[in-house]
């Protein structure tokens, strides 16, 4: 692994999630970065809760917007000299579908793709992916390589699918453009406003497991995912590919029920569907248990050699856990 | 499995002598952080597998092993081996044999089914087994694991008792998997489990994730000897390279020399015992 020079400037997208918010204060430590172009959803009164004089720039676009995200690049964004483009922008609530969160999934980085390619000064575009892309089955291995099949299953939830979908969108323009696409599946980052089902369903007073089953999974630190995207911007020219960035936590469900100090209680897995549906319906909370069942059921762990051996990185900083 | 591995020690501490605690809390893990490997062993877990597993080891099978040196004692490794006797009881004296007298955890490989079974597909994967796909048997290989195979698969366990000790289709992917991955491939031959349970029949209707429901002459295994044959190491990883491992002749023909030196095992194994209770 090479490093390369940290780029004049980061575009950052999705720069108002707690994984954008951390990215932007990570990059602004690094003096050689001249500017960090965050752009988030929110007004810029309700966006960053910092600021950092002239070498932090904050936008509100709506990236499903095309004719936005053509303003912004061939506006700000060639003014700041940006030269990378890190995507994180998802919609991140899995109780929400249709047209609108379809087109903030995968239309705006279509949009971002194809327009960074002719772009006088963006040379690389990071598009933060998700585990959740993979499959996981009873006959798949359970360490996760990047070649591992993907949940192309038709009974996918959207949430699913957009992500799949907008991964493969970025996957196809590899290599078909001097823009240098990296594109890393990250493990699922546990941690409020990050989208994380595993987060809500640790939420709830007391934890439903399918009894019976008790799978390996692995969980990703903001921390770590930070630093998985922080080396992907300088990571040395001509690189492009997949990576899987996988946590330092690597536990059986239980158990990280047990560290987050909350009871759990193995339910017959019939009957978990209906339950978690109606505190979906009654609570408001995001956790599908549908969505979640064949990880709730078979261990699935990414399997990150390729980011150590080309990116440099190893997770270090495991999940604060509460009870742990 | 239902209780933290705590609760795994509290139990194997009241099923086991001191001296098997010991060797449980010594074997070798790659630990990823929480005492699990990525594949969901735990120390605990082998513990407790020890003190469910050695009475009948040693009590009820009265297992005698011969040759359990020729396991290397580091490094990857693959022990391709009978498989016999309507439940696979035949698995569990071999992995209890492998970690008594080696020290170290062997992996089965398992069906597809398997880890589909509620609490007993928790249980064996905290105990070491993974799943028979391809890319699980090529991980653990990279990470320097002994692989425990049955070529013959679940026909082998249901093999009518009048095929007893005749090996069934000798599947090949543990020879291409050692060729490729550079370990030898160790010839097991286990010698009583063919009787310990006549299979009379079987009903084809998969069940409770199993593939069909056997029909045995007896509701429980009966206490037959078992008798663990350890043969030479075969050294496929040095007699081809990784590349031939795509060779569907060179793979055939380890296969083949696998195949021979477990027979010859069982061959031996039963001219040398005095009776199937002896």
């Amino acid at each position: 692994m090479t490093a390369g020079p940290s780029p004049r400037g980061v575009l950052v997208t999705g720069a108002t999630t707690p994984v954008g918010e951390r990215l932007c204060r990570s990059l602004l430590a690094d003096s050689s970065i001249e500017h960090v172009l965050a752009v988030g959803i929110e007004p810029p009164e309700h966006a960053l809760p910092f600021s950092h004089g002239d070498r932090l720039v904050y936008r509100s676009v709506d990236l499903s917007r095309s004719r936005r995200v053509r303003n912004l690049l061939f506006g700000v964004v060639r003014d700041l000299g940006i030269e990378c483009v890190v995507h994180l922008s998802m919609h991140r609530s899995a109780a929400q579908s249709g047209g609108r969160v379809h087109a903030q999934n995968v239309d705006a980085l279509r949009s971002l793709l194809e327009l960074s390619e002719r772009h006088p000064t963006i040379r690389r575009f990071v598009f933060r992916s998700f585990a959740e892309v993979y499959n996981v089955s009873h006959d798949l291995p359970i360490l996760v390589t990047e070649d591992h099949p993907l949940n192309m299953g038709v009974g996918a939830p959207q949430w699913i699918r957009d992500r799949v979908e907008a991964d493969l969108t970025a996957c196809a323009r590899m290599g078909l453009s001097k823009l240098e696409i990296l594109v890393l599946r990250c493990a699922e980052v546990l941690g409020p406003g990050t989208g994380s089902q595993l987060f809500d369903f640790l939420d709830a007073p007391v934890c439903l497991r399918p009894a019976g089953f008790n799978p390996m999974m692995n969980l990703l630190s903001m921390a770590d995912a930070v630093h998985a995207l922080e080396l992907a911007t300088r990571v040395k020219r001509g690189t492009i590919g997949v990576f899987n960035v996988p946590g330092k936590d690597t536990l059986p469900l239980a158990e990280s029920i047990r560290k987050w100090g909350k009871p759990q209680i193995p339910t017959p897995g019939m009957v978990l569907t209906p339950i978690y549906r109606v505190r979906r319906r009654l609570r408001g909370h995001d956790f599908s248990y549908g969505m979640n069942r064949r990880r709730f059921h078979y261990a699935s762990v990414l399997e990150g050699s390729r980011a150590h051996e080309v990116l440099g990185y190893l997770p270090e900083h495991p999940i604060d856990w509460p009870a742990a | 499995m239902p209780f933290p591995p705590a609760v795994a020690w509290s139990l194997a501490r009241r099923m086991l002598s001191e001296e098997d605690l010991e060797r449980a809390r010594q074997v070798k893990i790659a630990d990823a952080g929480h005492g699990y490997d990525p594949f969901g062993l735990h120390r605990a877990f082998v513990a407790l597998g020890l003190g469910i597993a050695s009475p009948l080891y040693r009590r009820y099978f009265r297992v005698l092993s011969y040759g359990a040196d020729k396991v290397p004692a580091d490094g990857a490794a693959v022990l391709a081996c009978n498989h016999s006797g309507t439940v696979p009881v035949d698995g569990m004296m071999l992995w209890v044999d492998v970690v008594l007298n080696t020290g170290r955890v062997p992996r089965p490989i398992a069906d597809h089914f398997v880890p589909t079974l509620p609490w007993i597909g928790t249980l064996f994967a905290r105990s070491g087994m993974v799943g028979g796909s391809r890319g699980n048997a090529k991980s653990l290989l990279k990470a320097g694991q002994v692989l425990m195979i049955f070529p013959e698969g679940v026909p082998g366990i249901g093999k009518p008792f009048a095929e007893r000790y005749q090996l069934q289709k000798w599947r090949v992917g543990h020879c291409e998997l050692a060729i490729r991955h550079g370990a030898p491939v160790v010839p097991v031959g286990i010698v009583g489990a063919e009787e310990q349970m006549p299979q009379i029949g079987r009903i084809d209707i998969p069940a409770f994730g199993l593939p069909y429901i056997p029909v045995p002459a007896t509701p429980l295994p009966m206490p037959v000897r078992y008798h663990v044959h350890y043969g030479e190491p075969i050294p496929v990883h040095r007699d081809y390279t990784p590349d031939q491992a795509d060779d569907p002749e060179v793979v055939l023909e380890a296969a083949a020399r696998v195949k021979a030196a477990v027979q010859d095992l069982l061959d031996r194994g039963l001219e040398q015992r005095g009776g199937v209770f002896e």
